[in-house]
């Protein structure tokens, strides 16, 4: 009797193993990626829904099994905008076997650029610095550059200004971040694009912009294109609007038209602006709830599935956050379709082949995302809003920064 | 002419706000010889309990700011009861450090809710049009700002120097034993200090929030961006923190406009007060009003 229960154990085991790995089995891959972000703390206004739009999208896939009984697990993790956090949660993703690595802010891409080629590992930012690219083989922007986003502003600037050659002043935040386009919209204007850069501003802590506006209109200066984030062009806005400064219609005689790249803009501008955001101009690839689309009603039924507010629903870092994981599922599925194993190769691999046929459509972006072995910016096309009502609204079709290829 | 004018008006409100900013600071400095590194963060608590109490209870908006500086005068009266209150008679050193750790605790505690992660701004309150005057213009905000600034460093001088609570404080700030001695309870002097810079810090929020709009990041660097005020003026002195305030919105100004944009320069209005402050500082190193202590062994 003794006997017999001791055979019972053993037996009992290696029936729970086989269920087990029968489950496994029937479990199938799990493909492990992993987001460092600005949850909290510096620019979180923008880490903050940028990172529920990745963990919903990649919900979403596992939820409506996208790809099949695979799944994608993805580990996010608050650096609080430090470097060095962001650079110990990498370490720890490593070590967890990511495939696929999502990073956010411009100083820590640069600053794992070299830890990113080392690894091999194909690599995401929210970041849309072009440095990232240089000397880099592994970064992929999700969207044009700031540079190409501000000389794409500046070309609109030459092509619809009416009068002399249209001044120019930009406005930027005093880091890599923005400083970067500074030097590739001068080297525009030297290869012809018809805009002068009368003056680059690289703002404080500011309360009062009075002189540097009042500076700003005695040498003329028509157009203001900002390249940093909400809060200082806010404060800019509403003394521009105080001191009777802002331009009504594009490019109106006598005033200063503002506008400015992807973080300057969004409802989050119109929320510390108020009534002074009236008339902003903005670029950004990415499609906005405020206007009807396939896109902005997916993103808000995805926002509504997973019970976000109305506030994170419709912010444009939300959308971006989407499609950066759109971008990390569409590439995996495509592996997966070619019977490939999903690993850091493969995905790299592919994602250099998303171009021509094989370009991929989100409908969260205002063009397709193409990536080749010479072009790691996604979507190319830009398109230009305004504040209108309290609200951003398109401003003509899609287009193409055209001077980004001749710098 | 009118172009200088309109630095000097701009560079008296930047200053204004930056000594109703730098209060706080001296508030508590000037009773207990602590610097509170965690200000920012009170300026930053003042500003968004008052937007809560405004938009989201619907209370009107003058009797939000004042029921933001009341509750903010009784969470930094908490504070110091809780957290610091323990630490009277320790090395000050230790008491910075706690200050250091309450500003990670406003942090988190902010970084809960949606105002840390998210930005808003203040209703409309005051007359969209500036007021203008031979070309020379400010906002109805900043005016008000202005106003509220001199008010209350006028009741906070009045306070320190006629009042008995305020010379009980001044009494407690030059030294503590012969302050018990004659019957002055210290603790309650620290959180008095406390609860006034706390109310300052509300006050100073309610401003810069208006002006800015609320972004967590931008309310709290004012504890950062008004340190060079408190330094220039003397950390002890009310006085102090007004002149410094002003100086310091005025070469920020005047460096913006005639500096900035020429001669290759930029971001001058941002450095140059630092610049200056060093300067200053190798002359007066206890800062333009600060006391200077001899000590006779």
């Amino acid at each position: 009797m003794r006997n017999h229960k001791m055979m019972f154990v053993p037996i009992l085991m290696s029936f729970i193993a086989v269920l087990f790995f029968a489950a496994n089995l029937q479990a199938g891959e799990v493909y492990k990626l992993a987001l460092s972000l600005a949850i909290t703390g510096p620019t979180s206004d923008a880490g903050n829904p940028y990172a529920k739009g990745v963990e919903d999208y990649f919900r979403f896939v596992n939820d409506t099994k996208m790809l099949g009984d695979d799944r994608i697990e993805c580990t996010i993790r608050d650096d609080q905008y430090k470097t060095d956090v962001t650079k110990r949660n990498f370490e720890d993703f490593l070590d967890q076997g990511i495939v696929l690595y999502l990073n956010y802010s411009t100083g820590s891409t640069m600053g794992l650029k070299r830890d990113f080629e080392e690894e091999k590992i194909a690599v995401i930012p929210a970041s849309f610095h072009a440095g990232n690219l240089v000397d880099s083989n592994y970064i992929f922007l999700p969207i044009a550059s700031y540079s190409e986003q501000t000389i794409g502003l500046a070309e609109y600037v030459a092509n619809n200004h009416k009068g002399d050659k249209p001044k120019v002043a930009l406005f930027v935040h005093p880091s890599a971040f923005g400083r970067g386009p500074v030097e590739d919209v001068e080297k525009a204007a030297k290869a012809g694009l018809n805009i002068e850069v009368v003056e680059v501003v690289e703002h404080g802590q500011d309360l009062d912009n009075t002189a540097m506006l009042k500076r700003l209109k005695s040498k003329g200066v028509q157009y203001v294109i900002s390249q940093t984030v909400q809060s200082p062009v806010a404060t800019m806005l509403k003394d521009a609007a105080r001191l009777g400064y802002t331009a009504k219609t594009f490019g109106e005689a006598g005033k200063i038209t503002f506008m400015g790249a992807h973080y300057t803009g969004g409802n989050d501008l119109i929320a510390l602006a108020g009534a002074a955001a009236e008339n902003f101009f903005w670029t950004t690839s990415y499609k906005l709830t405020s206007e009807k689309s396939a896109g902005a009603d997916a993103q808000l039924a995805l926002a509504a599935r997973y019970g976000r507010d109305e506030k994170a629903a419709n912010s444009h870092n939300y959308t971006n956050g989407i499609m950066v994981a759109q971008v990390a599922t569409e590439v995996i599925k495509r592996v997966k379709k070619q019977g490939l194993k999903v690993n850091r190769k493969t995905l790299y691999d592919e994602l250099n082949q998303m171009n021509g046929a094989k370009a991929f459509q989100p409908d969260t972006t205002v063009g397709p995302v193409t990536y080749s072995k010479t072009d790691h910016a996604g979507v190319d096309t830009l398109q230009l809003y305004r504040v209108d009502g309290g609200v951003f609204r398109s401003v003509g079709t899609p287009f193409l920064c055209e001077y980004i290829k001749k710098i | 002419m009118t172009y200088f004018f309109q630095l000097v008006l701009s560079g008296v409100v930047v200053g204004s706000i930056y000594a109703l900013s730098a209060l706080g600071f001296v508030l508590i400095y000037k009773s207990s010889r602590v610097l509170n590194i965690a200000h920012g963060q009170l300026i930053a608590t003042g500003a968004f309990i008052a937007y809560a109490l405004t938009v989201w209870v619907g209370i009107p908006i003058y009797l939000s700011f004042f029921i933001s500086m009341v509750l903010t005068f009784f969470l930094t009266m908490s504070v110091e009861r809780i957290f610091l209150r323990r630490l009277i008679g320790e090395p000050i050193i230790s008491v910075i450090m706690v200050t250091i750790g309450l500003m990670s605790i406003l942090d988190g505690l902010i970084y809960l809710t949606p105002f840390g992660s998210e930005n808003f701004s203040f209703p409309r309150f005051l007359p969209k049009e500036p007021i203008s005057m031979a070309g020379v213009s400010i906002s109805w905000t900043q005016l008000v700002g202005v106003i509220i600034t001199f008010a209350m460093i006028g009741a906070f001088s009045w306070f320190f120097k006629k009042s008995t609570v305020g010379i009980s404080m001044r009494a407690v700030s030059d030294d503590q034993l012969a302050s018990m001695s004659i019957g002055i309870s210290v603790p309650r002097v620290f959180g008095l200090a406390w609860a006034t810079a706390g109310l300052s810090a509300a006050a100073a929020g309610g401003i810069i929030g208006n002006i800015t709009g609320l972004n967590f990041d931008t309310l709290h660097a004012f504890g950062i961006t008004v340190f060079p005020v408190v330094i220039l003026g003397g950390l002890d002195s009310i006085l102090g923190a007004v002149v410094a305030g002003i100086i310091m919105g005025l070469i920020q100004q005047f460096a913006s406009g005639y500096l900035d944009g020429n001669w290759g320069l930029n971001g001058t209005g941002t450095v140059l007060p630092y610049i200056i402050l060093l300067i200053i500082l190798l002359f007066k190193p206890h800062g333009l009003f600060g006391i200077h202590e001899i000590e006779r062994v």
